[in-house]
């Protein structure tokens, strides 16, 4: 059983650099979404999610959309348990793999091998654990004695193959990914997405943050509307991005 | 299901507002924090000689330039200081050269402290590990160039005639004593070093003091008696003098002893409470 519960969640973002009114002004100029506020005279604060609740539990696949800077990547961190909320509650229950970045943990200098071991930690698991998959990762990735070598020696194709073979390696309870990750090699499409949809059916739950919305209806029971850090809308996946379509 | 207009609403079914958690909860936080990092040994063991794995790679002599760097210092610093300091250099140089190298590492620990989670930036904003991880990390890439160091002790005694010693034992309590103090110095001060960025700098000021004033290079008995119980409670001496003192076969002063152990309580203590309040504001400085 896995279970995520939000409780009016919101999390704000303290900047201490810079002069307040410099900044402030700079920001409010620039910002697509997430709203400046000033806390005191000497703070000023980005609020990136503003009371946000929401529950979700084995089986539910969630997508979630909304314009750049609706709060997307900062609801998947609060989910993923990164951000703790200052304010509000996130209980999230359940061993997470956040994919949100495949390359992340590896090291160009080390070897394929060392790798797998590096990468794997941060994905949660442990050392054991991330041994047990190598010989599964040799099979998948056919990269076979490029794994003795450092990896700054492979071709990208190679080094995505690889990253994207450990990172659909875990069998995570709740997996969260910011676009789906894919391993771009055409000769290689029909065995990575069929690992990728492996992945997705043994995760008990999934959130993805996406803008193709041909993807969402396809991979996902929910969807949820971000804007301006608020959760404007969650439900059946049709009528959240039915809203969604008809709004933008 | 309805659509909300965001101007008013919120959000779905709200409830009442969540009390924020209780020191209780920080407390109990922080301590799966510290005590998950622990179990997850074999992660930050990779980390750690990961690391430095990394800063040597593709280098001809590897990680022994570690050790070739300190001796070189060692031997240069000792020839001249045994000559101004008018001190045998039979003598001063193996005390220098155990001195260096200790104080390699305690130096490198509190300078390494500062940076933990500010280095880590890249994990920690994505993936939700234990916090402590990056301190015990940080204490393996710390213990690793201690002991690339180390190899220099063994052929300085043999050469000026230190005999092995049973305070060596002693010198290994020390050891595990001060690593022990890593772990809320690295909790501590890279929390600190996280909210205010002018911290690691000040703590880089801090040290180069602490060098001159702490006994490394010269020895406490050129102070004049009524001087040298200050440099007994300098926290610093205290814990170079428990792992170097016994290394060239003399018990440290007890004074360094006490000192030490009240440091750790202190420390421990301080940063429990510390680290339980503004664990989780951490990943918002960074």
């Amino acid at each position: 059983m896995a279970s995520i519960l939000l409780d009016r969640v919101t999390v704000d973002f303290p900047i201490y650099n810079a002069k307040k009114r410099s900044l402030k002004s700079e920001l409010i100029r620039r910002t697509v979404g997430g709203h400046i506020e000033a806390i005191d005279d000497n703070h000023v604060s980005v609020m990136a999610l503003r009371d946000v609740s929401l529950t979700l539990h084995d089986g539910d696949r969630l997508g979630l959309i909304g314009h750049n800077g609706a709060g997307k990547s900062t609801l998947l961190r609060v989910l993923s348990g990164v951000y703790e909320p200052p304010i509000g509650r996130a209980v999230i229950d359940g061993r997470v793999s956040s994919l949100t970045d495949m390359m992340m943990g590896m090291d160009a200098e080390a070897t394929g091998y060392e790798n797998i071991l590096l990468r794997s930690v941060f994905l949660g698991l442990s050392v054991k654990q991330a041994q047990a998959n190598i010989a599964e990762i040799e099979d998948f990735t056919e990269l076979g004695n490029f794994l003795k070598l450092p990896m700054r020696t492979y071709s990208t194709g190679m080094m995505v193959r690889l990253a994207f073979a450990i990172s659909t390696a875990v069998t995570p309870e709740i997996l969260i990914m910011d676009e789906l990750v894919g391993a771009g090699d055409a000769a290689f499409i029909d065995k990575a997405t069929a690992r990728l949809n492996g992945l997705l059916d043994r995760t008990r739950i999934l959130i993805l943050a996406s803008h193709n919305l041909e993807l969402l209806r396809r991979l996902c029971n929910k969807a949820a509307l971000m804007e301006e850090g608020r959760l404007r809308m969650i439900g059946p996946v049709d009528e959240v991005l039915a809203v969604y379509s008809g709004h933008a | 299901m309805t659509e909300l207009d965001i101007g008013r609403t919120a959000s779905l079914d709200r409830g009442p507002m969540p009390k924020p958690p209780t020191m209780a909860q920080h407390l109990r936080a922080a301590w799966v924090d510290v005590s998950i990092g622990l179990i997850d040994w074999r992660v930050w063991l990779l980390l750690g000689m990961n690391d430095i794995r990394q800063r040597y790679r593709r280098s001809r002599l590897g990680q022994f330039w570690i050790t070739l760097a300190m001796a070189t210092t060692i031997v240069s610093l000792g020839l001249l200081y045994a000559f101004l300091l008018h001190q045998p250099l039979e003598q001063y140089l193996p005390y220098l050269g155990t001195s260096f190298v200790v104080w390699g590492l305690l130096s490198g620990i509190v300078l390494d402290a500062c940076s933990v989670f500010i280095a880590s930036e890249g994990f920690l904003r994505q993936v939700p590990m234990p916090k402590s991880v990056f301190v015990h990390r940080m204490l393996v890439r710390n213990v690793v160039t201690f002991l690339h160091n180390l190899i220099i002790v063994p052929p300085l005694f043999i050469i000026f005639g230190i005999p092995p010693s049973w305070t060596w034992l002693a010198a290994l309590a020390g050891l595990v004593l001060f690593l022990l103090n890593g772990i809320w110095i690295g909790l501590f001060l890279g929390t600190i070093c996280a909210r205010f960025r002018d911290m690691p700098q000040t703590m880089a000021s801090v040290m180069q003091i602490a060098y001159f004033l702490t006994p490394v290079m010269w020895q406490r008995t050129l102070l004049p008696p009524k001087y040298r119980h200050m440099a007994e409670l300098n926290p610093f001496q205290a814990f170079l003098s428990i792992v170097r003192d016994p290394l060239l076969g003399q018990m440290p002063p007890i004074i360094s002893w006490e000192v030490a152990g009240v440091v750790t309580i202190v420390g421990f203590a301080v940063t429990a409470i510390f680290f339980s309040r503004f664990r989780a504001r951490i990943i918002y400085w960074l």
